[in-house]
């Protein structure tokens, strides 16, 4: 039984060697790693990418892709044409310099409308166009229409404040005997961003300078009694649809992609708002995906025509009703759009529009420190959080981690921080 | 068997059966039961309203059929290169007296001592070079080494478990050095050859970072349904895990005859 079996393998191997290697060798390679979940890769393939050159579309974790993208630079043979990633993931690229300047295709896209602030950010601050943004999302809040009864007297649910958030909190935790709350602060949850970009801004107008301030201390103590509201599974969850269609959280935090099947499958029973605000206002994280090409692209004339199919304005609101991406460009998105897109596009424009609203960018010049300055945020609210060890000293130690960190990448201060000339302070 | 002992008897079967079959049977429900019932709590245990549908979907994935060869494809070829290239050596350490013995057998599990990640990098860049990134066979070559150590170490203690005294007495009548082992200890060594077959396919089937790092259009399964899968809701997890499951448990099944001689039960 086992020469045969062998003997079956090898040949079926020889066979699907020849065979799977010369299939689909002409198509140009679109790598990205956005819109990485099944449903969304078939949107991509099946809808978006219509009309465009052939292309085979393939996703990537963060990291793989950045291993990939280095292997094919050092071995200085490319398989991929066009990579698409987060601002943050397209930086380090630079720094081995894998990415091809574009400034030719930047001219190619500049009827369309793209606004220079978002375009500046494509440069990476190296001064030449490196990629081109191709679309953008934030973080929202998610509420169950069923916990809006609950809401302390006074609130507004489209302009709540920290302080109301806990007052709602308690109240459901009393009301219906679980705590309501939800957080994404699982293994793969984005919560890092949550308390760098919405929650330590709100109350400090800063991310890195303030870190260890009496605001930032406040922010902690007020953020402790939302927390008790929190369900407490919270550690474990990832993407906050899941416990929100489970009925087990009715107030969410997460980013929209992470939200949107919720939305989708029950759009009448949540609204989409935008997160609390604090005493500096309401930070909001825009979050950036942009494509670049690779130095030494095997189908470069492929991937232009793909940036520019991409970047079309019918395209760009393609992407926003299949996927809940929104557009960079100038589009009008349309009256019928899907209701859970439609939820999550109010959601967005609230946020964006709050007159408090306060923009706190993903952080810039870190390179792969990126990691470890999510880790600073995360371990501090599980010292002074979880811990409950006392706020004053953890800050002041955390802040050292932090300065350490910024030192190490000379990275400048970014907004909501004011601008600086070396490395941005931890005061 | 007195009543009680019987109804002991029985309790562990049932038990042992339910530790393996509970599991399988609730990502098939999960599976079959459509997008509301993988939310719903508490979870059903019967199947209401099944339907194929997201499994239907999940099949019609653009390459997943691609992506299904090459997990094939590369899962055999690690089962017979791990087989042919550990076999020997077990037979080695079984039979032969040399020198470093019992560094060889500490030695060869240390392939498995270096994390894949931080060796990624460096083994990417030698297999663009060599043209071997982007393939099934390359994929094999990765999980070759890391079902290595199991295949030699296994074999090494199948073949110590057949007596000396068999081969010796073949080769009195006659055969050959090659023709004993061939006659006398292969057909002896199967199901346990079976066994270290098995781990080295399903060591491949399941391995994904040295998968999805080396292949772009190529993917394995695994590696193309794994990393998103955890990404994806809930409903596509259970059908992507069943997809991912039943392979493996077909495999296993096919073999089982060679298992169950191992374990001392006749051949049936």
């Amino acid at each position: 039984m086992t020469k045969p079996l062998f003997a079956g393998a090898l040949a079926l191997a020889a066979a699907g060697l020849l065979t799977a290697s010369a299939a689909r060798a002409q198509d140009l390679v679109f790598l990205s790693t956005q819109l990485r979940p099944i449903e969304e890769a078939q949107k991509v393939r099946e809808v978006i990418l219509k009309g465009a050159p052939k292309t085979t579309y393939v996703v990537d974790e963060p990291s793989p892709f950045t291993v990939r993208m280095r292997a094919e630079q050092e071995a200085g043979k490319k398989t991929v044409s066009l990579v698409g990633a987060l601002h943050g993931e397209l930086q380090p690229l630079l720094t081995f310099n894998a990415l091809d300047p574009i400034d030719d295709v930047a001219a190619k896209v500049a009827s369309r409308g793209i606004p220079a602030g978002l375009m500046e950010l494509g440069k990476l601050g190296s001064g030449k166009q490196v990629y081109i943004p191709w679309m953008q999302a934030t973080y929202v809040m998610v509420v169950n229409k069923k916990a809006l009864p609950y809401l302390p007297a006074g609130a507004d649910v489209n302009a709540l404040t920290y302080a109301q958030l806990a007052e709602w909190g308690k109240a459901l935790a009393e009301k219906t005997g679980s705590r309501k709350l939800g957080f994404p602060a699982g293994p793969k949850g984005l919560f890092a961003r949550f308390l760098q970009g919405n929650l330590l801004p709100s109350y400090t107008k800063s991310m890195v300078t303030e870190f260890r301030s009496a605001a930032a201390e406040t922010m902690w103590g007020d953020f402790k009694a939302v927390w008790a509201g929190v369900n407490p599974n919270a550690s474990s969850y990832d993407f906050m649809q899941e416990p929100l269609m489970a009925g087990e959280v009715w107030v969410a935090w997460d980013h929209v992609a992470r939200v949107k099947d919720a939305l989708q499958q029950a759009p009448n029973d949540y609204v989409v708002v935008a997160p609390p605000a604090g005493p500096k206002g309401r930070a909001y994280m825009p979050v950036v995906a942009g494509l670049a090409i690779p130095k030494g692209a095997p189908d470069r004339a492929g991937a232009v025509a793909l940036i520019e199919h991409l970047t079309k304005p019918e395209t760009q609101v393609i992407t926003a009703a299949e996927v809940g991406f929104f557009p960079v460009v100038d589009a009008k998105l349309p009256a019928d759009l899907s209701p859970g897109v439609k939820l999550l596009a109010e959601g967005v424009a609230r946020t964006q529009t709050a007159k408090d609203a306060l923009v706190a960018l993903l952080p810039i010049g870190l390179g792969d420190k990126g990691g470890e300055f999510n880790k600073v945020y995360f371990d501090t609210f599980q010292r002074i959080v979880l811990r409950n060890e006392p706020i004053r000293p953890v800050l002041d130690a955390q802040a050292e981690v932090m300065r350490g960190l910024i030192d190490a990448t000379k990275a400048p201060c970014w907004a909501p921080d004011e601008p600086s000339t070396g490395p941005c302070p931890v005061k | 068997m007195t009543g009680a002992r019987r109804l002991m008897f029985w309790s562990g079967v049932a038990a042992l059966c339910a530790w393996v079959l509970v599991p399988i049977y609730l990502i098939a429900l999960g599976a079959f039961g459509g997008r509301a019932a993988a939310f719903r709590w508490p979870k059903a245990f019967t199947l209401v309203n099944a339907s194929l549908e997201q499994l239907a979907t999940f099949l019609r994935i653009e390459g997943v059929w691609n992506a299904a060869l090459n997990s094939v494809i590369a899962a055999s070829l690690t089962m017979a290169l791990s087989l042919l290239l550990g076999a020997p050596a077990g037979y080695a350490l079984a039979r032969y007296r040399f020198r470093g013995a019992g560094a060889f057998r500490l030695m060869v599990l240390l392939t498995r001592a270096f994390p894949l990640a931080i060796l990624a990098l460096p083994l990417t860049v030698v297999f663009i070079r060599a043209g071997l990134y982007d393939t099934p066979f390359g994929v094999a070559l990765v999980h070759t080494a890391l079902a290595l150590p199991f295949a030699a170490l296994v074999t090494a203690g199948l073949f110590a478990g057949i007596p000396r005294e068999l081969e010796e007495a073949a080769w009195v009548f006659g055969c050959s050095r090659l023709q004993a082992f061939m006659r006398v200890v292969l057909p002896l060594a199967l199901p346990g050859l079976a066994a270290a077959a098995i781990f080295a396919f399903v060591i491949s089937w399941n391995e994904v970072f040295a998968a999805s790092v080396l292949t772009v259009r190529n993917r394995t399964l695994t590696a193309y349904l794994l990393t998103v899968l955890a990404e994806s809701p809930l409903h596509y997890r259970f059908a992507g895990g069943f997809v991912l499951i039943v392979p493996s448990v077909v495999f296993i099944f096919a073999v089982r005859r060679y298992l169950f001689a191992l374990w001392g039960v006749s051949n049936r």
